[in-house]
Order: structure tokens, then sequence, then C-alpha cells
């Protein structure tokens, strides 16, 4: 009996499921390269369904996401990214499974390198077998340098205007080559201090009156050293001091013709005595200052041992995972303004292998990473903020922050629009860099003038120029 | 009787992995840095022949002569160490109770790797580390010291940090050493009127020469070789002012900072040279002493 109620419960069920397939509407073709409004419905909770509006421009294909024309057929493509996994694995494992989902037919190789991520690159392109999609670095710099040996694929031709107007447009122009793109703007950051409001509270100065300007450091360091007996853990960028020079003191690095590097003027002198003040006052930890790795910054202040420190709401969860104790005690403030006016550079990109053997596919991927709805759904993972207007204009964005990582969201839309690379392109960067580094450090720790260090370093780095 | 030896291929064939591995390992890559010492090469693109200009930078590069200054400095961790790993084994070397723990532990940092154990030095050499702490506490220093911020300190600590983590090791080439030597040298050097410690140098030191000359040898290429502890106790920069940049950081440097792979294969080459003399010189060493025994 039981068997033959069970018979007739399947057969049901099987005619039910194919009258519904008989009756479900056909995919639907959407119109080629048409800018349309689309309206997705996202259930929040069980009880609240939120709607969001997002501007998309279909091209030819099923998936309104998929806005490469051209895609290789059964490309099969390696994806890089840098330090991203195992937290994000999820995230990404996710978003490459939605992309071959809305590119049938491609498929993504998906590996995440970290310490040694620029070593194996670079081995990696010496062997001939680096990756087609490249996450690199735009704070470091990476997008240019690699850009310069011809090792990118420019983006011009490649990408519909319709996509590119989809980022913010100084964004989109960063580290454009001899007039080219090489990028495609990926996850930003907002750079904040995190303060220590345990020790910070000991200086009897309030939260709000942190900085507003890179000028108002040292006296802040001052009182840090004289109240808290603690050294304050600010790191130069020893990669990019020009970039530093830029931002923090204002500074012009070459000559409009690019003939003569111009490193020394009154501008850098100020920037660079301001620290030699600093280190000679001993309100800096020396270590930190010199170091060329953002983590041994991260582990001082984490531990507990410094006031504040300058990096990303992103890195919250360090503190928050290395030492809960503090996490409570966090307070974030914007981060102080440099002499340029402009609050920093963006963050992470998504370039091409100019050698892939599926640029079209390539390219579709880092877009399809790179679209609004796939960098929301990141930065609604950690605090990272979209490279896109349109992600901001979730409610995700509107919502008042709850969590100390959250604390940048109102304002991100309008710092992440800010954000620009203001440095020209410099030949032989990472040479002119460690002159630059070496004379910083003869000024700071080897008392020489700062005036004579910048001169030199300049006549020295002239030299390299053609 | 036929004195033409007729060819047979099965030697060779028997030869063959070896040989394979032998070129692919280790005759191609110095001939390929040989030849990259000739061109400017960044690895990400093809090599440009520029004959010796690599080597004229070199040789008026003051980081890099400031490198091998560095380099040969730090070949005082030998001695340090043959002295130390001696006494240390001197110590072990007796039947008492509970021995083998203290062989075990004096072995730890070996197994520990330079990495970590790097990391955890900095810790301690922290302004607000263990060291400061001890040292404030004691009344030694009113102020914390930054340690691995001050050119004075920067090279000293990493050859601290490498004898520490090497005595372990040599420890053990050394105790073996001691327990080859026949206990019947010890009871004569007594009834010679020996005490304690001149036994040990009239009977374990001179017993101990092999180990000594081996020890001598591989310790002073690894000086010469030292990059880790570098690296990691100076945040990657090479301490201020290049105060511990060796030869093997500077070669790194070049390569993977500054993304000159043609200048660090000549500075390759420079090395191997150095380690090339200095291996026969300590293997010449090492024979004349046989001799001398025999």
């Amino acid at each position: 009996m039981k068997n033959k109620l069970f018979q007739v419960l399947f057969v049901m069920l099987v005619t039910a499921s194919l009258l519904l397939a008989a009756c479900a509407p056909a995919a639907p073709v959407t119109p080629a390269a048409t800018p349309q409004t689309i309206v997705q419905t996202v259930e929040v909770t069980k009880e609240v369904v939120q709607t969001q509006v997002v501007q998309v421009t279909p091209t030819p294909g099923q998936d309104p996401e998929a806005m490469i024309a051209g895609v290789e057929p059964n490309a099969e493509i390696t994806l890089w990214t840098f330090w991203l996994s195992p937290t994000f694995d999820a995230y990404i494992k996710d978003t490459i499974a939605s992309f071959q989902k809305a590119y049938p037919g491609v498929t993504v190789k998906w590996e995440d390198h970290q310490a040694t991520f620029q070593d194996d690159l670079k081995n990696a392109y010496a062997a001939g077998n680096a990756p087609d999609v490249i996450n690199l670095s735009i704070s470091e710099g990476w997008v240019g340098d690699y850009a310069t040996q011809g090792l990118l694929l420019p983006l011009d031709d490649q990408v519909p205007a319709a996509v590119k107007s989809t980022y913010f447009p100084n964004l989109w122009d960063q580290q454009v080559v001899q007039g080219k793109h090489y990028q495609f703007p990926w996850y930003q950051g907002i750079q904040v201090d995190l303060v220590n409001r345990q020790l910070f509270d000991q200086t009897g100065l309030k939260v709000a009156d942190f900085p507003k300007t890179i000028d108002g450091l040292p006296a802040l360091c001052k009182t840090i050293k004289e109240k808290t007996k603690t050294l304050c853990d600010i790191r130069l960028a020893v990669n990019d001091l020009l970039a530093q020079m830029a931002y923090e003191g204002g500074v012009k690095t070459i000559s409009a013709d690019g003939k003569a590097f111009t490193f020394d003027s009154k501008e850098a002198v100020d920037w660079l005595q301001m620290y030699v003040n600093m280190v000679k006052d001993g309100t800096v930890d020396k270590t930190v200052l010199v170091t060329d790795q953002d983590r041994v910054g991260l582990d001082l202040f984490t531990s507990g041992k410094a006031a504040f420190y300058n990096t990303g709401p992103n890195l919250i969860r360090e503190v928050r995972a290395n030492n809960p104790g503090m996490y409570g005690y966090l307070a974030v403030v914007p981060a102080p303004i440099g002499k340029s006016g402009v609050v920093g550079k963006g963050l992470m990109a998504l370039s091409v292998n100019s050698k892939t053997k599926f640029p079209k596919a390539s390219v579709a991927l880092a877009q399809y990473f790179s679209n609004a709805r796939n960098m929301l759904a990141f930065a609604k993972l950690v605090s990272v903020y979209p490279s896109t207007p349109l992600s901001y204009d979730d409610p995700f964005f509107a919502a008042a922050p709850v969590a100390i990582e959250d604390s940048a969201k109102p304002y991100a839309k309008d710092s992440v629009s800010k954000l620009a690379d203001i440095l020209p392109t410099i030949p032989h960067k990472a040479d002119v860099n460690n002159i630059v580094l070496q004379a910083v450090q003869s000024a700071l720790f080897n008392n020489v003038d700062p005036q004579k260090a910048l001169s030199d370093a300049v006549a020295q780095a002239n030299k390299l120029l053609p | 009787m036929n004195k033409i030896r007729s060819f047979s291929l099965t030697p060779y064939l028997f030869l063959m992995p070896a040989l394979i591995i032998i070129i692919v390992f280790l005759l191609y890559p110095i001939g390929a840095v040989v030849y990259y010492s000739f061109t400017d090469y960044s690895i990400t693109t093809p090599p440009v022949w520029v004959g010796i200009e690599n080597y004229q930078k070199l040789l008026n590069d003051p980081i890099f002569w400031k490198a091998l200054q560095n380099s040969f400095v730090y070949l005082l961790v030998t001695p340090a160490l043959i002295f130390i790993s001696i006494l240390m084994a001197i110590v072990v070397n007796r039947k008492l109770p509970g021995i083998t723990l203290f062989r075990t532990l004096f072995f730890i940092p070996v197994i520990s790797g330079s990495i970590a154990v790097g990391i955890a030095w900095r810790m301690m050499l922290d302004t607000n580390g263990i060291i400061n702490s001890i040292l404030m506490t004691i009344g030694m220093i009113k102020d914390p010291i930054q340690w691995l911020a001050e050119p004075a300190y920067t090279l000293g600590i990493a050859m601290l940090l490498t004898t520490w983590m090497g005595m372990g090791y040599y420890m053990m080439i050394f105790l073996a050493g001691l327990q080859n030597i026949p206990e019947e040298l010890y009871e004569a050097a007594e009834l010679d009127g020996c005490n304690a410690w001149q036994k040990h140098w009239v009977v374990s030191i001179p017993g101990l020469r092999p180990q000594i000359t081996f020890v001598t040898v591989i310790s002073s290429l690894a000086a010469l070789q030292v990059f880790n502890e570098i690296y990691i106790l100076t945040g990657g920069l090479g301490g201020i002012l290049n105060s511990g940049v060796t030869v093997v950081f500077y070669l790194w440097r070049q390569a993977f900072r500054l993304n000159h792979a043609g200048m660090a294969s000549a500075i390759a080459m420079v090395l191997l040279v150095i380690t090339l003399l200095f291996s026969i010189i300590n293997i010449r060493a090492m024979e004349s002493g046989t001799e001398a025994d025999a």
C-alpha cells in the first residue's frame, strides 16, 4: 500500500516538473550594445525584500553581465590574486562559477599568491607561463611597472566605452602609460588611521582632534611620547618614496618635459625635514619607519604598543583576530591629507597579460570581477570599496555603520571618487626610488643635510635619464 | 687476446640520470648566470648583451663594497660557532642523568627554521620587547633601545642569531668526534698531571681536528651566503644605511627589487669566485692537516 502511494506521488511530481519546465519562458535575448536598466531582487532577510537598480550594458549573450563580445570559445585562462586566500575563497570561487555561466565554455583556473607574489610573477613571465589575468597593486605602482615593460595588454581597444564609463574616471585613468590604459580598477581602500583609544586617551586629546593634515603629525607624536612613553608607528613608503613625496609634500618629482628630476625643491626638503625632525626628537619607531613590510607596522599597532596606525579599514580584521581585547578600544579617523590635497592612489587593479592566448576571455574575466555587482558583493564581505559609482547606490552603503570596520562607509563614495594617481610616468622608477631611499636614509640617520641629500640624489638620478 | 675493448652503452645509461640532473640543475644554471652577468636582463624581458658593464658598475658601487665587507665580517661567526659548540659538546658529553634532554634542547634552534626564529628575535628586540624590558628593569638602560634600527647593531644581531641557530648542529658534530676519542688518552693525560681543562686542551682539541676543519668549511660557506636572518631582522630593508646588507642580500635586492637580474648575476659570479677560493683554501688546509697527522 505504502509503495503504491509513493509511486503515485512520484509520478505526480515528475509530471508537474515537466509541465512547469515546458511552460517556462525561453531565455531572453538581450539587445546588443544598448544601455538598459534591469531590476534585481535581493532577499536580504526572510521578512524584508529590498530592490536595487543596477545599470548594465548588455552585449550579445545570454547573461546581462557578459559585457565583452567575441570571447574565444573554450578559452582556458588563469587568474592570480594577491593575498585573498583562504579568507575569500568562497567569494572568488562563486564569482568564477558565475563568470563561467555568463561566458559558457570559458574555464578559469585560480591561484592566490602572497608574500612572494612579485617574485612568482616575474619568474612566471620569465618562464613564459604568466597568468592571463593578474591582480596588481596600484598603490605599489605595479601596473605602471609591468606596463612599461610591455607585459600588460592595453585595454583601450578591448573595452567598450560603455564599460569604461562604469568606473570612477580618475580610477580608470590611473597608471596610464604613453596614453594607454592597462587596468580595470578593482577593490579600493580608504586610507584611515586606526586609533588605540587606550593609549590615545592618555594624551588628553580627543580622537576628533586627530590631525587633518600631515604636518600635524610631528606635534602629535611628541605629545604621545611625552604622555604614553610610546613611539609613533609611522611607515615611509620605502619602495615608492617619490609617490609619498608627491602626495604628502606636494613635490613635483620630474620636469614637465621629463628631462630632469626636480625632487630637491623646497617642498621636497621641507617634507624630508619633517621626518628628520621626528627622528631627531625620537618620537617615531625607526624600525617601522623604514621597513618595506606593512605588516611590521600593523603588528606593532595590533600588539597595543602604538597609539595609531595608517592603514585600510579592511585590515581591522587582523586586529580583531590577533588582539580581540584591543578591538573594543579602536577608533577610526580619516587619514591626514598631504600638501597635494589628494587623499591617495587606488588600491587594487586587474590587468591582462600582453601575451595571453585568450585576450577577450581574459578581459572579460577582469571586467566581470570588477563590475558593479561583484564589487558590491565583495564590499559586503570586508571593508573594501567598489570602483564603480553604481555600487554605492545599494542600501548597504546608506545604512548606518554598526561595526568599527564600517566607519568609512558613509563617506566611502566621496573618498574613493577622489583617489587619483598624481605621479607621472617615471623612467627607471625602481632605480630612482632606490636612490631616493638612500638619500632619505642618509638624512634621517646619518646627519646629512636634507637639501644636500636630495640634490645629490637628483644629480645621481639625472644620469639615468637619456 | 683481444686488447681492444668493445664500446658498451650500458655504463653511460647508468650514468645518465645523474648526468641529466647535474646538467639541468647545475651546469646549465651556472652557464646561464655567466651569460646573464654580461647582459642587461630584468627577468621579465629578454637579456641584451652589454659586455663587462655590470662588472664595471659593481666596482664603482659603494653598496656592493659595503656588502662584501659585511659578508667578510660575518665570517667571524665561524670561530664563535666552533668555540661555543666545542664547549657545549664537552658539557653534554657527560654521563649525567637527564643529559639527553639538554642535548635535545640545544638542538631545537636548528630545527626551528630561520624565518620563525628571526621573527621571534625581532619581537624580543622590539622597542617594547623583552630585552629592553629586562634591561630597564635591572636599571642597565633608562630608555628603550631600538636595536634593529641602530646601524651599529644590525650585523652583530644577525651574527648572534646565526650563531645561536647553528651551535646545536655543530655541537652534535663535535659530540660525535669527542665520543670517538679513546678514554685511554685522557687517562694518560691525567697521569701526566693534567687538570680537567688541560686534558681537553691536549687531548680533545687535537682529537677534534677533522671536525673543526669540516665545521670551518661549511660554516664559513654558510656565513658568506647568509640571507634569511638579514631579511627577517631588517624587514626586507637590509638595515638602516645598508648596515646589514650582505652579498647575497644585495644580489636579491638587485634581482627582485630593482629588476637587475644581469647585475645580480654578476654579483653571483663574484660570490662564486670567493666561495671557490674559500673552498680551495679550506680543502688544502684539511689535506695538510691530514698529512701532518699521518
